[in-house]
């Protein structure tokens, strides 16, 4: 048993291109042996096989990049921010970027448990044609609803949208959504993009923000 | 050619399967400056990544390589359907992970061949690079593509596709090579002046400078050096010490076999199974002190992050320190999170203290043990004798330390097989289960595995019939409704899965044909249980003439000339002979620490010994 009131701390970082096909179970486990290589003083979860605790707040879809995951750990005792920030730092990839760091009182609720929604920027090349592109999500924005199949069963994406905005730049068409992410209703841009005709490979995803319940 | 362009891949990364697979960029991955190096080498596993990432071999090739500053080595693996599809329909040449260079860009292609039905991928790899298959068809503006692994010890099936063959530890010749390559690029020479170099480096093996003859029958009459200074026959390289342990061990980002890290302890084996490959082509025994094990888990641990590791050898109880290193881990690790396994260990009650001097950094799961045979008689033919007292003693003290599960690996088809020894193995299993059942009750699990012995080159049953599938598998049916009945669980192989093996293993230089003609027909990851389509195969072997039974169905004459016999494992070919015939008369040879039978190997590295006199060698 672990008698001493554990540490907990979160992390803001950006997943970054050269990660951005690394799964959210494989990065789970770049978190637990980066973690491992500083040699802080890692909490354990309890249990018959004990794992280093930590949480990520929500599973980024493969091929998504990002600049706002949060992730919380645990430490068997209180560590300087600046200096827990710093090893971490020097033994992640150098395509996940810690942003900032601070500590966190334990009583909070889990990550997951409080997330409510994601905002994902989506950056659509100009191969594609803007005024289709608007029309095309105009049209899909306008409908009762928007019925996707995913893993044989179908979904409503309509009441997942929260808000959204159409950006037209002379380099690229940019999509703001800010979609639900609850364990019940988790909204996946991608999905929307088969309605408007766009190869979700052609685009970069971007999560720019995490929503918590406060 | 340039750096496959970002776009084109990521588009196509993102609509197969575990992408993570070939974008490299991992913990310890080394990114050198492609202009900072005059020479460049591309070392191959043409596996997927999966399993390629986890050879030793090339992680150590990959390290000391890299370590050099005027060289740099990168990674490359076998894409699986799905990406080579989509490589093929853009036109993407096959690409390193480091740099995303083509492979066509390298100065040297190295390809690691640890197993015969790996064959069909290289040539898939090749055809992905955009080079000729045949070696006499590239010339000195492709890379040079050199071969290594334990396949290589009967490179003969391979000759067509490969310029050289490294024959043995990899560790020294590597950099020969390189400095021959170097001194050969500088001169501006033909392809041919390269290869002559490199005939004369000790252990290199060029086929394309040898003639084969054969006789009516098929079988080899002699091969035969066409150049001057090229040998008559290759001896394999012994790298005279264990090369240093991997100092930063690449952490994959997707999950792979065997992810740990892994600690070479001991090459070599002396106890001489008349079956194992490995125990003859890896002598002699070199062993790694306690102390530079120690070093190595500290540094393995904190470069890596790794909870698990593995201690590697043939057979770890003949560590002359090993319950001292049991010890020390134990001592070193506590307190830390870390799971230690320590595999390939003999069938007697101290193996079990072995793991109990681990304590709780022994790994959860079974207990395993190779008794291989069931019956004395058998185990006097493999030469592997076993006491059935002192097995059901060490079953009972696994059960009574513990364990519940017992994993117990035999081998079916050996020569001279009866339906005794058959039913020895299902005996035996039963009487297994009974005691764990007995000390520990309806928890207790037993696992047998078999797997089919195929003759392999280099060792006493090299002369051997290979048993064909239809009765392998009539003896697999026998034991599966047995051990079923037992409640026994039984993992076995497909028996045609093993025929390609068999095959290629003491194959000859006419069966490069084959191997072309399969892969044209659409043969590619044979070892994949899925994967082999024996239709490929015989279709191959119909449409080039060769019969598939020449290599496996025949008992060979003592005095025939293999197609291997230019290759020295360092043993000679009549103490081969000499444990074969006391393999057919029932008689053992003692563990060759003991007292030497003059296998071959201590004149092999007579000239290496005294410069390294505290190597512990094995050989008395």
């Amino acid at each position: 048993m672990n008698p001493i009131t554990p540490y907990r701390v979160r992390i803001r970082f950006a997943k970054l291109e050269g990660l951005r096909f690394i799964g959210h179970l494989d990065l789970q486990r770049l978190f637990e042996r980066a973690l491992n290589r500083t040699g802080l003083p890692l909490r354990y979860s309890q249990g018959f096989s004990p794992k280093i605790r930590l949480n990520l707040a929500s599973a980024l879809p493969l091929g998504f990049v990002s600049s706002a995951e949060v992730l919380d750990f645990w430490l068997n005792c209180p560590v300087e921010l600046e200096e827990i920030k710093k090893s971490l730092q020097e033994s992640l990839p150098k395509d996940i970027q810690i942003i900032d760091i601070e500590e966190i009182d334990n009583k909070r609720p889990s990550l997951q448990a409080s997330l409510r929604s994601s905002v994902y920027r989506i950056t659509i090349p100009i191969s594609y044609a803007q005024e289709e592109l608007i029309r095309g999500f105009n049209g899909l924005i306008s409908k009762e609803t928007i019925p996707f199949i995913r893993r044989k069963k179908t979904v409503d994406i309509k009441p997942m949208i929260e808000s959204y905005q159409i950006e037209i730049t002379p380099e690229a068409s940019v999509l703001t959504l800010q979609m639900s992410s609850t364990a019940e209703n988790n909204g996946r841009p991608d999905e929307l993009l088969s309605f408007i005709k766009v190869d979700p490979a052609d685009v970069i995803i971007e999560r720019i923000q995490l929503i918590f319940e406060e | 050619m340039t750096i496959i362009d970002k776009k084109v891949l990521d588009k196509i990364l993102y609509h197969v399967e575990k992408p993570g697979r070939y974008v490299g960029g991992e913990h310890n991955m080394v990114l050198k400056a492609w202009d900072s190096c005059s020479t460049r080498v591309a070392l191959a596993f043409p596996d997927l990544y999966d399993l390629g990432q986890a050879n030793l071999g090339l992680a150590i090739l990959y390290e000391i390589i890299n370590d050099r500053p005027d060289i740099l080595a990168e990674r490359v693996f076998s894409p699986w359907h799905d990406m080579e599809d989509a490589m093929r329909e853009r036109k993407i040449p096959l690409f390193a992970l480091e740099s995303k260079r083509p492979i066509i860009d390298f100065d040297i292609l190295g390809i690691t061949l640890p197993y015969e039905s790996i064959y069909t991928n290289v040539l898939n790899l090749l055809d992905l690079a955009g080079m000729p298959l045949h070696a006499s068809e590239r010339d000195e503006s492709y890379p040079l593509v050199i071969a290594g692994g334990q396949a290589c010890f009967n490179p003969e099936p391979m000759t067509d596709f490969i310029d050289a063959f490294v024959i043995g530890d990899g560790e020294d010749v590597i950099f020969e090579i390189i400095e021959t390559y170097q001194l050969w690029k500088k001169q501006n020479l033909d392809k041919l002046s390269l290869l002559l170099a490199l005939a004369k480096i000790a252990g290199v093996y060029v086929p394309s400078l040898y003639d084969v003859t054969y006789f009516e029958d098929g079988t080899i009459k002699s091969v035969d050096p066409k150049n001057e200074g090229v040998p008559k026959q290759v001896h394999k390289r012994i790298a005279p010490q264990l090369p240093p342990p991997i100092k930063k061990q690449i952490v994959p980002n997707i999950q792979i076999v065997h992810d740990r890290i892994a600690v070479e302890i001991m090459r070599g084996c002396t106890r001489g199974c008349r079956f194992c490959h490995a125990g003859i082509v890896n002598r002699p025994v070199r062993q790694r002190k306690v102390a530079d094990v120690l070093k190595a888990i500290d540094s393995g641990v904190k470069a890596t992050g790794y909870e698990e590791l593995s201690l590697l050898s043939l057979s770890s109880s003949d560590h002359t320190e090993i319950l001292d290193m049991s010890k020390a881990v134990y001592d070193q690790n506590k307190g830390r999170r870390l799971s230690v396994s320590l595999p390939s260990l003999r069938i007697e009650s101290f193996s079990v203290d072995l793991m109990d001097e681990l304590k709780d950094l022994k790994p959860g799961g079974g207990f395993t043990i190779a008794p291989e045979a069931a019956t004395d008689r058998m185990r006097a033919i493999i030469n592997k004798p076993l006491d059935d007292k002192i097995l059901f003693e060490t079953v009972e003290t696994i059960f009574n330390h513990g364990w519940l599960n017992l994993k117990m690996y035999y081998m079916i088809g050996l020569p001279d097989e009866r339906m005794e020894d058959l039913e020895a193995i299902l005996e035996t299993a039963q009487k297994v289960l009974q005691i764990g059942r007995r000390l520990r009750g309806n928890r207790v699990r037993v696992h047998v595995s078999i797997g089919t012995f195929i003759p392999k080159p280099h060792t006493p049953f090299q002369w051997a019939i290979s048993e064909d599938p239809v009765s392998i598998q009539e003896k697999i049916d026998f034991l599966r409704d047995g051990m079923r009945q037992a409640k026994i669980k039984l993992s076995y192989n497909r028996p045609d899965s093993t025929l390609l093996e068999a095959w290629l293993s003491r194959g000859d230089r006419r069966l490069g044909k084959v191997i072309e003609k399969a892969w044209q027909l659409g043969a590619k990851f044979d070892a994949w249980d899925e994967g082999f389509i024996k239709e490929y195969w015989y279709a191959a072997f119909q449409e080039c003439g060769v019969d598939p039974h020449f290599y496996t169905n025949r008992e060979r004459e003592l005095d025939e000339t293999f197609p291997w016999d230019h290759i020295s494992a360092g043993v000679f070919k009549d103490f081969l002979l000499e444990d074969y015939q006391m393999s057919l008369r029932g008689e053992t040879r003692q563990d060759c620490r003991d007292g030497c039978y003059a296998c071959g190997i201590l004149d092999c590295f007579a000239q290496v010994r005294p410069s390294n006199e505290d190597v512990y060698w094995g050989c008395p």
